[in-house]
């Protein structure tokens, strides 16, 4: 652009113009070298050190042996995975219509909609949990709403401080950006396309499976990657809805951190979820990437 | 589906068989059907926690005890509920206007300029994005104990400021991306100065991706649990109060109280900040170009 409509007397300024994305970049560039990487790099290294109370210097891999072999976490690790595939499934199965409701049925309402959509990602996220906990708790709306018509005659307790509870709470909070993906992906398929689907007499289950997932595939691994990494490592929703039994990755590692002060087995754990986070969003975002799947 | 619609015979209707004109209206009565049940799910328990905000009792269970206002007398003369929202309002607001300069200024760099290292820089900004917030919080925590930086709303902010801003660099790339480069080339042979430019060529055009950015940037900050969490020392915000309060006790009306006001100014914060948008893009599209600016950042 600069060499074909900037007149030659402007020339000279050449030596500026190649300052000029120095500029633009070193300010955005220098904020995240020193607040996101250097305190990557300083969790690296304090994952890789003794305790303070071991007395040993020198580096070390035992924090995260020490986490990996224990059967303790490695239940943790499987509760966190059962919730946040739940959660993510329970999302997906509602997404996928709901996309389609607004991408193609929703008419005058499309944008409306849209803004409720937003709306409930910007309230937050803490009164919602909390709206939850008040809705599902032991002497909560729904029970004493149960109760009160002489469904039940005890308070049911499982409602609340349970996986159930976290699953609830979690699928709910994240819907947004389940959708918005999937959305964006029907915006941009030609409608034709279902027509002529229909003239070749595929019904519509065929329809649905050969037409319109290969093409909106590609924003489901997208939503996969905004939505799945946050309900992998929530620890807010568990530690107000969990109890024990919705205990999550998230509170061990808070529990760590701050509550037994143990910096270095805290942040091995971190970069253990942090490589598991690294290596989903690869997938995530390599799938996402592939125009056509196979069927 | 778009299968499941079976084209309409022609001739009159009575001729249709019941069972066949209710499948006709199925899929119109599930897509409502649907919608109200999310809308249900999102909405209910917040509207149920504004409700029993106005419930003259101090737990909040049925049945209905009457109404007060009550808890928004406590609330408003409660300290500690008072310093959390100012608390939130003032760092939200601060991050909101740094991330806002940081955010142009990178993705005008990254979309319009060639530079040595541009793969990487881009990497960086995108990475910040995916990498979960309580990860950020951790390692934010032990970098500042390690320099032995006192945690306060300053390292808040700053926390803060790192992971909103790649979020203003997506959104406003998209709008650059989206904007045809011939516009700018055409000012440019017409005479147009590198600020003229900017000012009546670049400006009007991005003004609807500037102020999406701002409203996302302002609700991640004044939202954001988990890193204010772990680098708030002993200084709390909004969502860190709600956190403390209920971790100590049970459900507590003035909690419902303070929720409502907050939840009430963000509904009139996004409602208003739509209406404006939609005069910001009325001349170019309208509606179209509104559903592009939400779905513009996932593309």
């Amino acid at each position: 652009m600069e060499s074909a409509s900037v007149p030659l007397e402007r020339a000279p300024k050449r030596g500026r113009s190649r300052l000029r994305p120095f500029a633009f970049m070193s300010a955005p560039t220098v904020l995240l070298l020193l607040l996101f990487l250097m305190p990557m790099g300083v969790m690296l290294v304090i994952s890789l050190e003794h305790g303070v109370l071991s007395g040993e210097s020198g580096f070390t891999v035992s924090n995260f042996t020490d986490i990996v072999t224990d059967p303790l976490y490695r239940e943790v690790a499987l509760t966190t995975v059962i919730i946040a595939t739940s959660a993510m499934l329970i999302q997906l199965v509602i997404a996928v219509p709901l996309a389609y409701v607004l991408a193609f049925k929703a008419g005058r309402w499309e944008l409306p909609l849209l803004l409720f959509l937003v709306l409930a990602d910007e309230l937050n996220p803490m009164v919602r949990i909390y709206s939850w906990r008040m809705l599902l708790g032991r002497e909560g709306l729904i029970n004493s709403a149960l109760m009160e018509i002489g469904i039940v005659n005890k308070p049911v307790d499982a409602l609340l401080f349970s996986e159930f509870a976290v699953i609830i709470v979690l699928a709910t909070s994240y819907l947004t950006y389940t959708v918005i993906p999937i959305y964006a992906a029907m915006k941009a398929i030609d409608r034709n396309l279902f027509e002529a689907a229909l003239d070749l007499g595929a019904g519509w289950w065929v329809s649905a499976r050969r037409v319109l997932l290969p093409l909106i595939a590609p924003g489901i691994f997208i939503a996969l990657l905004l939505v799945y990494i946050p309900l992998f490592t929530d620890f807010a929703s568990p530690a107000l809805v969990g109890g024990s039994s919705g205990y999550m990755l998230g509170n061990a590692v808070q529990d760590l951190v701050l509550e037994s002060g143990d910096l270095n087995a805290g942040a091995a754990m971190s970069m253990l979820m942090l490589a598991a986070s690294a290596i989903f969003a690869v997938v995530a975002y390599r799938l996402s990437k592939i125009r056509q799947l196979e069927s | 589906m778009p299968g499941a619609r079976p084209v309409a015979p022609e001739g009159p209707r009575r001729d249709v068989p019941l069972s066949y004109r209710v499948r006709l209206r199925m899929p119109a009565v599930a897509s409502v059907c649907l919608t109200a049940f999310v809308l249900l799910v999102l909405f209910g328990p917040v509207l149920m926690l504004a409700l029993f905000s106005f419930n003259d009792s101090s737990i909040i269970s049925l049945p209905w005890e009457g109404f007060t206002t009550h808890w928004y007398e406590e609330a408003s003369s409660d300290n500690q509920a008072h310093d959390a929202v100012l608390n939130s309002l003032l760092v939200a607001s601060i991050v909101t206007v740094g991330s806002l300069l940081l955010g142009t200024l990178a993705a005008w760099g990254l979309t319009r300029l060639r530079f040595p290292g541009r793969g990487f820089v881009a990497g960086l900004h995108g990475s910040v994005l995916v990498v979960p917030w309580l990860i950020i919080g951790v390692a934010g925590l032990i970098f500042f104990s390690e320099l032995g930086v006192t945690l306060s709303l300053q390292t808040i902010g700053l926390m803060h400021l790192v992971v909103t801003f790649p979020l203003v660099v997506a959104i406003i790339s998209a709008g650059l991306v989206r904007f045809s480069r011939s516009l700018e080339e055409a000012a440019i042979d017409l005479g147009a100065s590198q600020l003229q430019l900017m000012r009546y060529v670049v400006l009007p055009h991005i003004a609807p991706s500037l102020a999406a950015a701002g409203i996302f940037a302002f609700a991640w900050s004044f939202n954001n649990f988990e890193i204010s969490f772990f680098l708030g020392g002993f200084e709390q915000t909004f969502p860190v109060w709600v956190f403390s309060i209920l971790r100590q006790s049970e459900n507590l009306p003035l909690v419902n109280a303070v929720s409502t006001v907050i939840a009430l100014a963000q509904v009139v914060a996004v409602v208003g900040a739509w209406r404006l948008m939609k005069r910001l893009t009325r001349n170019r599209g309208g509606d179209s170009a509104l559903t592009e600016l939400v779905t513009g950042g996932v593309r």
